[in-house]
């Protein structure tokens, strides 16, 4: 035998589970150091922002919420000790413009074109009416993180996106929400993602979409034909202007194009039009307008990635009496604008922000006053640090000035002490009026000392990339693929070699490649290429279903070519009906997959064109329902069809059916109360029996899977005579039946299995998504019907690859895209009494992965039906080769696969991370991607967990 | 169980000497072709003025209607049994073997997920007779309906050059190896079509028609290779 090559079973088994847990560790690695989780406070701040953070002696009122407005705003100035310069502010975003344009860059004055453009601007500069500041912004430079890190001083980590994609509305701490709990009048104009973002905070608005990038005109009209009304009303306290021209010109054109100067001018007039009328109300209230862009562009115009161009956003004050007097250009981050509006107008410092004060917009303070707001800047980053450390108690440290400042927390707390000391000394001196000068910036270099690094060290934990953490774990996924593919690699040597020696017929096909094996490998190349581009991310669902199509039209082409075969002739008349039957499942299987395809017609581009989904819609629930009834009745209908044609012992089958009777009738009682696109979750009954529906099937497959092997041969005794009368030798005759035997339980626990996850998708599932759940049932048994048929050729691998593909093209028949949109989140809600994150969380698992699961589930029942030869043939059927036969492919073939896509997505996503797109397309599909990899995990130790039970019992059984 | 395929059905059974008489005729086979596919072209920008991206259906319909003139003519000449089946009847074959491709065809790239509405219907229709035109016309002509014919022609499953060739005829390489063209060439002109590039050609069915015809043409003059090929180890073996 080929002990060469064949490996053993043990071997195989430990290979297998260290290269998944070498996979695991490497996308925990890479995971963890590309989409950085850092600690965010919920909640928001309050009191407590103007107390010391370890203060604990202080209780306070935490229920803000009741407070009146007017008694909060009050408070909040008395506690915070800082008199408001301001009492109304106008925040205008100007998409897209780099500081550049005003700036200028290293100390030059800005090129001549942008000089002119903005006249009244450059002159508000040069006489000290503003001050201007290089806001350096975070990547990604797309607008919605950007104005988050505008309003709350937080830079967001992408796997924020994945824990609130419910809804697009701001729940973290910032700034608006904390005008509005003091009562401000609001007013947005301009790009509707304010509104996205904070729905309901706003007294008055008049959003522009941004979507169409064509247009450089009308978006802008259409928020400055609001101005002169809404500038001469006083009755609003923050008014936002979002000016969304620029960044369209800067897509058509790129910086130096045409409509460039004269948007900029345009910009000019409305800073001069808010400035004059700032100066004649500058007796009646204080305004500041306050200019930030979001983000800057490239040359070209392009905005998204983190190069200098993209990331040099303006954060420009500017104020009807002079606040600066200095050289008045200065550099800065844009999460420092938050801290600085918050303590410009009196209310507390947004919890997660990481940016320090702009202090120069503070000049025209007092000393006291300056040290106050460093003071009240540094409280807040002190608690923010105290999250990311499980012991922070600055009391512990002995900071004396020989000892090594170390990392981490001794060195915040040593630098916030030092600060501190210094300012409560200063704070005693004052009142004695014995301070100077020198004192006074000690103090302020103190404070700058420790904001500096508290704030560096907690905006890079978000962005900075770890890139040896990053090759780390690409290498163990690197790693774990390649010892995956040469397993599967000499699991196929090893098999062709021991072919060719067993079977005796003479055919050296089984060496070479069909058309076929070759396209799976060409699926999966073509697959791992096209995932480079966005438009194929975006489109996944044509390249799925085109791929497996093909390769159902190559097996249609295989079997129909052996069925017309000369030597079709000498078959006997029962192999031909095989033959043509097995003809008509893979048109079936194709029939299906065309359906799917065109129930929901999914991705990004083309999603508005009519598909079956829509019209059923429009059709209305009585359609819908009674689609969904219909495919519960042939779900239940062609599962037992599938028990009957097993020929099982009809005592069993007659248990089995009559054990889902109930489960079958809830989902029947639920499918009939479904009213008006939600399930009545309301109705404590309903939720009621859905958990006991939960129980049932659980107890029921659990049940199943540790009883089946357990019982008598479960096969019909007299069908399997004749099967077994073939065998010569009595012992060859009895390893045989227990082989089959073995196979017959396998089968019946896929069975189990699959009927279970159909009745649970049928009830989770949108009651449109029903009949696709059929037809993805019926495409994956008709599949299974095919294989069954030993009539062609198809090498075991072949199959469960086609299996595993199946299962990923009806992924998006689903209605699944590569946006995280699709997910459905009503469905995770059901049945449920309370709410819980981790059974919500399996809920929507279960949902959205329902046909990978399907397929490798299903996959069990084609386990049974391998290719007995291989089995039988050999006298000594030993454990681990049993074991190994069985389980081999389909375990290897999914893992192996869906390693190579994770590795290479990965590898794609490094690469990417700068695209404009990549926090919109690829880490949204990077997500997916994990979804798929958890996925194949627990299919597959389903798969091996089952078959090895069953052989573990069935052998001891054996050995008695 | 698969039975190797059989062999038996071979070239032997066609007098040596007509065929490689028919060798330069063959060729000239070949160039009507071509160039019946330029023709059809012509008509239809020229005569017509047409183009695929404006009247998809029209131009369509007129490339088809203008090749299908050539081709069906042409290849009922090479009539795999001239003596029990008139030029005529070939003629008809092929004509029948025209709606018939045109329905495998359609199926075929339905199932492959081209649109079904009303809007594409007459799209689809015509573009399922050129790529009949392509592929089952010319066989319809030569074969008729003689099933071993068809199936060593279309079902070959093997990347084995030595097997694909051994049963192969001259006539074989210049229906087969263009038919395989167009088809295969019309799978990979189907993949730009979800891509977002704006682009008016993206639009089914007129960059699988364009795959398909660069499939076709590659196929023809693929085949014009092979026979030439052919033809000189043959004529090597005589001597």
């Amino acid at each position: 035998m080929g002990n060469d090559y064949s490996l053993t079973c043990k071997n195989l088994t430990l290979f297998t589970v260290s290269s998944v847990v070498i996979q695991i560790i490497g996308l925990y690695l890479f995971i963890v150091g590309f989409f950085p989780v850092k600690p965010s406070l919920s909640g928001m701040s309050g009191f407590e922002s103007f107390y010391p953070p370890a203060d604990n002696s202080i209780h306070l009122d935490n229920n803000i919420s009741t407070w009146p407005p007017e008694k909060l705003k009050s408070l909040y100035q008395e506690l915070s000790g800082v008199p408001p310069l301001y009492d109304r502010l106008i925040f205008m975003v100007i998409d897209g413009l780099p500081a550049e344009f005003l700036l200028g860059k290293d100390g030059k004055p800005p090129p001549k074109v942008f000089m002119e453009a903005m006249p009244y601007t450059q002159s508000l500069l040069a006489s000290g009416l503003a001050i201007g500041y290089h806001a350096k912004a975070a990547p990604p430079t797309v607008t919605m993180p950007r104005l988050k890190a505008m309003v709350s001083g937080a830079i967001g980590g992408f796997l924020d996106v994945a824990s609130n994609f419910n809804t697009q509305a701001f729940l973290e701490d910032n700034l608006i929400a904390q005008f509005h709990r003091i009562g401000w009048k609001m007013m947005m104009l301009g790009d509707e993602t304010w509104l996205k973002l904070f729905p309901n905070m706003f007294d008055k608005h008049d959003g522009v979409s941004s979507f169409f990038v064509k247009d450089t005109i009308e978006v802008d009209y259409n928020v400055s034909r609001h101005l002169t009304n809404e500038l001469c009303h006083t009755d609003n306290d923050l008014l936002i202007l979002h000016y969304l021209g620029l960044d369209h010109v800067g897509h058509i054109g790129g910086r130096n194009s045409a409509l460039m100067s004269p948007k900029l001018m345009e910009m000019d007039r409305v800073i001069e039009r808010i400035h004059s009328t700032l100066v004649q109300e500058m007796k009646q209230r204080g305004t500041l307008l306050v200019v930030v862009s979001d983000h800057g562009m490239t040359d070209g115009g392009n905005h998204g990635g983190s190069s200098y161009e993209e990331t040099d956003s303006v954060a420009l004050f500017i104020s009807a009496e002079k606040i600066s007097d200095a050289e008045n250009i200065k550099e800065a981050y844009q999460v420092d604008i938050a801290s600085t509006l918050a303590l410009l107008f009196g209310v507390p410092i947004p919890k997660n922000n990481v940016g320090t004060v702009m202090t120069d917009v503070f000049s025209s303070f007092r000393a006291e006053q300056q040290l106050r707001i460093l003071e009240l800047n540094s409280w807040q980053l002190l608690r923010l640090l105290q999250t990311h450390f499980t012991e922070f108690e600055c009391a512990r440290f002995s900071c004396e000035s020989g000892s090594g400042k170390n990392d981490g927390a001794e060195r915040f707390c040593c630098s916030y002490l030092a600060a501190n000391e210094l300012h409560e000394s200063w704070k005693s001196k004052n009142s004695l009026r014995s301070t100077n000068r020198d004192d006074y910036l000690s103090i302020v270099m103190a404070y700058h000392d420790f904001l500096g690094i508290a704030s560096k060290w907690l905006s890079s934990r978000s962005t900075d990339k770890p890139f040896v953490q990053l090759a780390l774990g690409i290498a163990a996924m690197l790693l774990s693929c390649l010892v995956l593919m040469s397993l599967l690699f000499l699991l196929v040597r090893g098999n062709n070699f021991q072919g060719s020696e067993n079977v005796s017929s003479s055919d050296d096909k089984t060496h070479k490649w069909h058309l076929e094996e070759f396209f799976i490998v060409a699926v999966m190349c073509i697959l791992v290429l096209s995932m480079a581009s966005s438009s194929m991310v975006e489109e996944e669902q044509y390249i799925w279903h085109f791929m497996t199509s093909s390769f159902y039209l190559i097996l249609l082409r295989k079997t129909i070519h052996s069925t017309t075969s000369g030597s079709a002739l000498t078959l006997t008349s029962g192999k031909k009906v095989r033959k043509i039957h097995s003809i008509c499942c893979i048109i079936a299987v194709l029939v299906c997959r065309r359906v799917l395809r065109g129930w929901h017609q999914g991705g990004v581009n083309w999603s508005y064109l009519p598909d079956i989904s829509k019209l059923l819609e429009q059709a209305g629930t009585v359609s819908i329902k009674s689609l969904h009834l219909l495919s519960l009745v042939l779900v239940v209908i062609t599962f037992s069809a599938v028990l009957l044609a097993m020929r099982l012992r009809i005592e069993l089958v007659l248990f089995l059916l009559l054990i889902y009777f109930i489960p079958v009738l809830i989902v029947l009682e639920q499918i009939l109360k479904y009213q008006d696109g939600t399930f009545t979750s309301s109705s404590i009954q309903s939720t009621t029996m859905i958990q006991i529906f939960y129980a049932l099937i659980g107890t029921i497959t659990v049940g199943i899977l540790l009883s089946l092997p357990w019982l008598i041969p479960i096969r019909d005794p007299k069908t399997s005579k004749d099967i077994t009368t073939r065998a010569s030798s009595d012992a060859l005759q009895e390893s045989q039946c227990e082989l089959r035997s073995i196979r017959d339980v396998i089968f019946v626990i896929g069975w189990c299995y699959s009927f279970s996850w159909s009745l649970l998708q049928l009830l989770l599932q949108q009651p449109i998504n029903s009949m696709p759940t059929y037809l993805l049932l019926s495409q994956v048994l008709a599949t299974l019907y095919y294989f069954s048929d030993g009539g062609i050729h198809l090498k075991h691998w072949t199959k469960v690859a086609a299996l595993y593909y199946l299962g990923m093209a009806g992924h998006f028949g689903l209605g699944n895209t590569n946006t995280l949109a699709t997910i459905d989140v009503a469905g995770a809600f059901i049945g449920m009494s309370s709410h819980s994150t981790v059974i919500s969380g399996i809920l929507m698992f279960i949902i959205t992965y329902a046909s990978p699961m399907l397929a490798l589930l299903s996959t069990l029942m084609d386990v049974s039906m391998v290719d007995a030869r291989t089995l039988a043939n050999s006298q000594y059927v030993d454990f681990g080769h049993l074991l190994k036969e069985t389980l081999g492919y389909p375990c290897l073939v999914p893992l192996g696969l869906n390693s190579v896509v994770l590795l290479a997505y990965t590898i794609v996503l490094l690469v990417m991370r700068n695209h404009l797109f990549v926090w919109s397309v690829f880490s949204p599909k990077y997500l997916y991607v994990c979804g798929t990899t958890a996925c194949v995990y627990i299919g597959v130790s389903f798969m091996a967990l089952t078959v090895t039970y069953a052989c573990i019992v069935r052998y001891y059984r054996h050995r008695l | 169980m698969q039975q190797p395929m059989q062999e038996a059905k071979s070239p032997e059974s066609i007098n040596a000497n007509t065929l490689f008489a028919s060798i330069r005729m063959l060729l000239l086979l070949h160039l009507a072709c071509g160039l019946g596919l330029a023709l059809a072209f012509l008509v239809a920008v020229d005569f017509r003025s047409l183009t695929l991206i404006q009247n998809p259906a029209q131009t369509l319909f007129t490339v088809w209607a203008a090749d299908a003139l050539i081709v069906i003519p042409v290849f009922s000449q090479f009539r795999l049994d001239p003596d029990k089946c008139s030029y005529v009847k070939a003629i008809v074959r092929g004509l029948m073997g025209l709606p018939a491709g045109a329905l495998v065809n359609a199926l075929g790239a339905i199932v492959l997920g081209a649109p079904v509405g009303i809007q594409h219907f007459k799209k689809t229709v015509h573009w399922s007779l050129l790529m009949s035109v392509f592929t089952f016309v010319p066989a319809a002509s030569v074969f008729g309906s003689s099933w071993t014919d068809w199936h060593r022609i279309f079902a070959h499953s093997k990347f084995s050059l030595v097997q694909m060739f051994r049963p192969m005829r001259p006539i074989d390489f210049i229906i087969c190896l263009p038919a395989h063209g167009a088809i295969i060439g019309a799978w990979f002109g189907a993949w730009p079509m979800p891509l977002d590039w704006e682009r008016p050609w993206q639009e089914w069915p007129i960059c699988v028609t364009y795959g398909a015809i660069l499939g076709y043409l590659i196929g023809v003059i693929a085949s014009f290779g092979f026979v030439v090929y052919y033809n000189r180890q043959h004529h090597a073996k005589r001597d």
